[in-house]
């Protein structure tokens, strides 16, 4: 068989953890969602799936090799086949299905979406930005537009005839987005002139659709300093005319792309605004609160394109590891292929794991997504936004570290093949990079957590949920001996995350830089502990369905991660606890 | 215009088939259940001529075991109005004659003005259905055709033939087969696979045909006698080619005396 | 001996199919072989004299009307005015184009069984037996019917001749229900290639598939063709893209060959191409990727550019024929 592997979309593995673990029949209950149960969804996501694979993946190569390309007019071209296969995502109506009906939606869960989003990232990631920004700027739109501007704009956004883009960054305003400077100046008219330069926006610019709505952060004047004086803006590529038809080019320069480590097919531009017509969305100096609605989204499809590039890079790792042939196993009278081997058996279980491990923390939080908005009753909505906000640092940030961990422990599987740009593997490695630093660098959603998360009603918010991740533990004790070793571990390692919790309430208020110095590492604790609690809910699951099969795996990949992943949290204990001392410790000039 | 596609569902051939040496049939569970690639070709003429003539409806006929109903449903997904599924414990192993039979009846019960078929199945390839079809429902076919056009009162193609092609036509109501010709068919998108789930699918059996058992019991029947497997082909040499590759083949050639 | 009747594809152009001879020997293994035809005119003398000479002791000629422009029908008619003069044993008919579904159409009429695609056929304690290749000849298969066979033959499959015989004609007159009948308006002939063999039966074929890239650079495939005297044939890929005929179509869906050389250039080897040429005696694939999963099967395979290689081959194979 040939190196290139196609993708499989892992359609059956989601279906167990959305029926059995993260309790989607319970989504499919809530009003507004009748259509949506569960055997509608795993059809549709079956298409889907097919659909990915048979039409995005096979573009995912060429778009490396060649890349977006800038041309001397100042237009973008993206790379071979990408233009075909987003008019056919566009038919296929696959962007559309968690947007609300009113606009031409599916109306189906946010969960859906993720995992939509999960197969077409696992696709083509560079591909799957357009349409990623593209819901960021429908989400800003739909909560805070007014309605002209949501007639105007979303029916085309939702189908993906139009597409979006998010203009946050500028060259001195990146992590500390409120020190951009991007100017907005009322017009009179109602409209605002829009100048400045911005840089890194994806999908800036690009010939997949005939239309670009930008989303776009700038500062009216005589707004506050920082945060507080930030307005957001639609600033169409093209003039949209009252009877929906597109009239004059809008002033929004592509100055250039970037020459980037990974994901080529995505035009990363610098983008020069003169003077360009923008609508306010919402209230002057309320643009950060439109920002952080989008946040949450936005960081869960980041932390899920660390999955989704993982579980193509570990499809791929799997196939070379049954075919490449090298050496011979223990007991072996001829060559072995190299999953005969121990530790690259190691190296698979570690992706498979943490890989199941990652799609049900993402799934998690999609629900609580989902409950969080559909709930009838107010507590039960409150509540579930608290747990996004808990889950979506950890989401963001393990998910992405996971991502670059395991991409190349997929590439350390092929050897010197894999080092080598033909076999396709480095690519993930490269591509994956970019998913730790942009939408918030994992540092910063690790001060998210901490400085932000922990903080909610005093501390109690996560105090309950740690209490309900200990409730697992009944179960597991009722299960059997098999479960035992999981059991013990869990409750280890959930006594190390509630240590380390407490010392950060006990010393962060007054030595803000000890709890931050410790922020990263903390925030991997959790995500490991999330992972082993769901895995160990699969685990109880896959016994209760019955089947042997299922049964057997869910079970041997709880007790993996258990055994031999999950200890590194109570090793991370002292890491969290040290303090800034040390980090502080040498000056600069002896670093 | 009611234009009826047979549809089969069949073992993906991207997967080992595997045949029961016991029974002579197709082991059905050898091989992942999907639309024959073919049908779907029909079925992508059947809904373009639907595209650009409202009014039209698109029935697909399938006959085949309960989970037959998935494929059934991929072809409401890309648009078909409706289907008809004929299932019957007693059809496991029906041979052409009584298949045909089958569908000649529901194919009556549910009126038709052109009938699309595939020129041959792939877990099959008799391709000889449709004929008997068009023989029993006493209904022009035009067979193996690479294109096809459509109009109120007749359809025509051209035909595939051993040394070229043949223009033909028919008056409707007639029945065809499409080739590799025909264009891949679009994918289910979202909507369509929404509103699949309520498009009527009509299932009956033989007895609600009113095909009787003395009928099916007149027919000839086919039977396999004995089935035997070829072991499979190892792989010989494998040279790079160094610049004396050809040469090297010239030689292996004349050897075998293949030159 | 009874009667086992033969159906006799005429074209337009009055030429009898190739596929007369080696049905008209399995009908002579099984009984009397009698060809049938369908035709408008009388059947001219030089086609009487072939048909003997092929094997046929009887010619049953159904004269329509219709022949040559209504599709099919008139075969059936001719075959079935046969089928109830002569209670043949078995009928045997091409699994071609027109062939299969004039088998169809026949049996619904006289309610038989049809054995499709055979590569042989042979009686056996007074039954017919049908063997066919299935699935790329992974599985080789006997079956039967009830009552009188209806046998469809893989073309090019059977390499033998029957006993020369000199033929009487019987003339029929048939009718066609012009209703139940699809009609012929004209036809579009391929142009003649030149000598090259036709792929049905040959004992060479060379194919290429979408590694050639265009149509003009297929054309490497015809030269390493000629140079062998083998048949050109093709993969889906290529059909699809142009480069060649669909009648070249070699694999699941096209035509199964069973040759002794089979030479793949630029071919994958996807299962559905190899389901159409596995059986092949000795199989060299040339191909640039190592992995190409055709090099599962082939004997002689070079891993290289078939842009560099088949020039080679060609002039290396010309200068040892000169
Ligand atoms: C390929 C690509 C695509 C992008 N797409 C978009 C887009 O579409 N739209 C858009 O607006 N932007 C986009 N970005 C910009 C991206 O979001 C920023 O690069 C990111 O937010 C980091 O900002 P920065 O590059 O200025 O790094 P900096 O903010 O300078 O960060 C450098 C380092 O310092 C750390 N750091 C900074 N501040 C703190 C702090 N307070 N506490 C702890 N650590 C800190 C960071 O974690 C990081 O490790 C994109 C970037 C890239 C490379
Ligand atoms: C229901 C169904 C039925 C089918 N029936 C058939 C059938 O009957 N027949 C059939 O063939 N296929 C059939 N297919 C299609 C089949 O799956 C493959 O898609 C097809 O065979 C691929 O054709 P290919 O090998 O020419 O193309 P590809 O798979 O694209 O392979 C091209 C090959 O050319 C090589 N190559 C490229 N350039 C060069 C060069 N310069 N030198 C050397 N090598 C080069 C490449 O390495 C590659 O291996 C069927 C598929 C389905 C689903």
């Amino acid at each position: 068989m040939a190196v290139m592997s196609q993708y499989q979309p892992p359609v059956k593995d989601i279906a167990f953890l959305l029926e059995h673990v993260v309790g989607y029949p319970d989504i499919a209950a809530l009003p507004g969602f009748e259509h949506a149960d569960l055997d509608t969804v795993v059809g549709i996501l079956e298409e889907c799936g097919d659909f990915m694979a048979k039409v995005v993946a096979p573009t995912n190569r060429a778009g490396d090799e060649e890349g977006a390309r800038w041309q001397p007019d100042g237009s973008v071209v993206t790379p071979t086949g990408f233009k075909e296969a987003y008019q056919q995502y566009v038919d296929a109506g696959w962007g559309s299905v968690p947007l609300p009906e009113e606009f031409g939606g599916g109306g189906f869960p946010r969960t859906i979406g993720l995992i939509i989003q999960e197969m077409m990232m696992s696709a083509n990631m560079a591909f799957s930005l357009c349409p990623l920004l593209t819901q960021g700027a429908i989400e800003a739109l739909l909560h805070y537009g007014n309605d002209e501007l949501k007639q105007r704009y979303l029916p085309k956004m939702v189908t993906g005839e139009w597409a979006g883009t998010m203009n946050l960054t500028e060259p001195q305003a990146g992590s500390d987005v409120g020190a951009l400077t991007t100017k907005a100046v009322p017009r009179g008219d109602g409209t605002y002139a829009i100048s400045g330069q911005k840089i890194y926006i994806t999908f800036g610019d690009h010939d997949l659709s005939e239309q670009i709505v930008h989303l776009v952060l700038a500062r009216t004047p005589g707004a506050p300093e920082g945060t507080r004086g930030i307005s957001c803006f639609i600033v169409p590529k093209f003039l949209v005319n009252q009877d929906g038809s597109l009239g004059d080019r809008n002033p929004v320069h592509t100055v250039s792309i970037e020459h980037k480590m990974g994901i080529h097919g995505s035009p990363t531009c610098v983008l020069s605004y003169e003077e360009a017509t923008g609508y306010l969305i919402g209230e002057e100096n309320k643009g950060m609160r439109i920002m952080f609605v989008m946040m949450n989204s936005a960081r869960l499809s980041v932390g899920t394109q660390g999955l989704a590039v993982a579980e193509l890079a570990y499809q791929q790792s799997l196939e070379y590891a049954k075919e490449r042939r090298q050496g011979r196993a223990i007991g072996a009278t001829e060559d072995s292929p190299i999953i005969d081997f121990p530790d690259v058996r190691r190296m698979l279980m570690t992706q498979k794991a943490s890989i199941a491990a990652l799609r049900a923390l993402m799934l998690l939080n999609a629900s609580y997504v989902d409950h969080s908005l559909h709930e009838p009753d107010e507590d039960a909505r409150k509540r579930a936004d608290e747990i996004v906000g808990l889950l979506t640092p950890i989401c963001k940030s393990f998910g992405t570290d996971l991502g670059n961990e395991l991409t190349s422990l997929a590439l350390q599987i092929h050897g010197g093949m894999g080092y080598i740009e033909e076999t396709g593997v480095a690519q993930h490695v490269r591509d994956v990079r970019i998913a730790a630093i942009y939408e918030g660098t994992n540092g910063i959603q690790a001060a998210d957590l901490v400085g932000r998360k922990l903080g909610v009603r005093g501390g109690a918010s996560v105090r309950e949920f740690l209490a309900t991740m200990r409730e697992v533990d009944g179960q597991l004790a009722d299960a059997g001996e098999q479960f035992a070793s999981m059991r013990a571990e869990l409750k280890t390692q959930l006594d190390a995350l509630e240590q380390a919790t407490m010392w950060i309430f006990q010393n962060g208020m007054s030595d803000p830089n000890a709890a931050l110095a410790g922020s990263s590492p903390y925030l991997r604790m959790w995500g490991l502990c999330t992972g082993a609690w769901l895995l160990a809910r699969a685990a109880l699951a896959g016994q209760a369905t019955g089947d042997p099969e299922v049964a057997e795996t869910q079970l041997v990949l709880a007790r993996f991660f258990a055994e031999q992943i999950l200890p590194q949290c109570s090793g991370l204990l002292p890491a969290v606890t040290a303090g800034a001392r040390d980090l502080f410790a040498l000056d600069a000039s002896q670093l | 215009m009611r234009i009826v596609v047979l549809v089969k569902q069949v073992p993906d051939t991207s997967d080992v088939r595997k045949l029961d040496l016991n029974t002579g049939l197709l082991d059905r569970d050898a091989g992942e259940p999907i639309v024959d690639e073919i049908n779907e070709r029909g079925l992508e003429a059947a809904l373009r001529y639907k595209d650009d003539n409202k009014g039209t409806e698109v029935v697909v006929l399938s006959m085949g075991p309960e989970n037959a109903i998935k494929s059934i449903r991929k072809a409401l997904s890309m648009g078909a109005d409706s289907g008809v599924h004929i299932v019957d414990d007693s059809l496991a192993g029906a041979d052409a004659l009584v298949t045909s039979l089958a569908i000649s009846k529901a194919l009556e019960r549910t009126g038709y003005d052109l009938v699309v078929a595939g020129n041959e199945s792939t877990d099959g390839n008799g391709g000889i259905v449709p004929a008997m079809i068009s023989e029993r429902l006493g209904i022009p076919l035009l067979g193996f055709l690479v294109n096809m056009e459509i109009t109120e009162a007749q359809v025509s193609g051209e035909r595939q033939g051993d040394d070229g092609t043949a223009n033909v036509h028919a008056g409707l109501p007639a029945i065809v087969t499409v080739t590799e010709r025909f264009d891949y068919a679009r994918f289910p998108n979202f909507k369509g696979i929404m509103t699949a789930k309520r498009k009527p699918v009509d299932t009956v059996t033989l007895a609600e045909l009113g095909v009787d058992a003395a009928e099916v019991s007149s027919l000839d029947r086919t039977e396999v006698i004995s089935a035997v497997e070829r072991p499979a082909r190892t792989a010989g040499t494998k040279i790079d080619d160094d610049g004396t590759a050809a040469a090297t083949l010239v030689e292996y050639l004349a050897t075998n005396r293949l030159v | 001996m009874s009667h086992v009747l033969v159906l006799v594809e005429i074209s337009h152009r009055g030429h009898i199919a190739d596929s007369a001879r080696g049905l008209l020997a399995l009908a002579a293994r099984l009984g009397d072989p009698v060809a049938v035809v369908a035709t408008r005119e009388p059947l001219a003398d030089d086609v009487v004299a072939k048909l003997g000479s092929l094997g046929a002791a009887q010619v049953y000629q159904g004269r329509s009307d219709a022949a040559g422009t209504a599709l099919v029908a008139p075969q059936v008619e001719a075959l079935a005015a046969a089928v109830a003069a002569l209670s043949p044993a078995a009928v045997l008919v091409s699994h071609s184009y027109d062939g299969r579904e004039a088998a169809a159409r026949l049996a619904v009429r006289t309610g038989s069984g049809v054995l499709v695609d055979a590569v042989n056929v042979r009686a056996e304690d007074g039954r017919i037996i049908a063997n066919g290749s299935i699935w790329g000849g992974n599985y080789l298969v006997d079956s039967a019917t009830t009552g009188m066979p209806v046998i469809t033959v893989r073309p090019g499959a059977v390499d033998e001749s029957a006993p020369q015989a000199s033929a009487q004609v019987t003339a029929e007159s048939v009718t066609v229900d012009a209703a139940t009948a699809g009609v012929i308006d004209s036809y579009n002939d391929a142009p003649e290639v030149s000598e090259r063999p036709s792929l049905l039966g040959a004992k060479k074929v060379v194919s290429g598939g979408r590694g050639f890239g265009s149509k003009e650079n297929f054309a490497l495939v015809e030269q390493l063709a000629d140079a062998l005297g083998a048949a050109v044939g093709a993969s889906r890929a290529a059909v699809d893209a142009g480069y060649s005929p669909q009648t070249t179509q070699v694999g699941q869906t096209g035509v199964s060959v069973s040759p002794d050389l089979y030479v793949a250039l630029g071919i994958s080897g996807a299962i559905q191409h190899r389901a159409g040429m596995q059986t092949a005696k000795t199989i060299v694939a040339i191909n640039k990727d190592a992995d190409a999963p055709i090099f599962e099967v082939a004997d002689f395979g070079i891993v290289g550019d078939v842009f560099t290689i088949v020039p080679q081959l060609v002039e290396a194979i010309k200068a040892r024929s000169a």
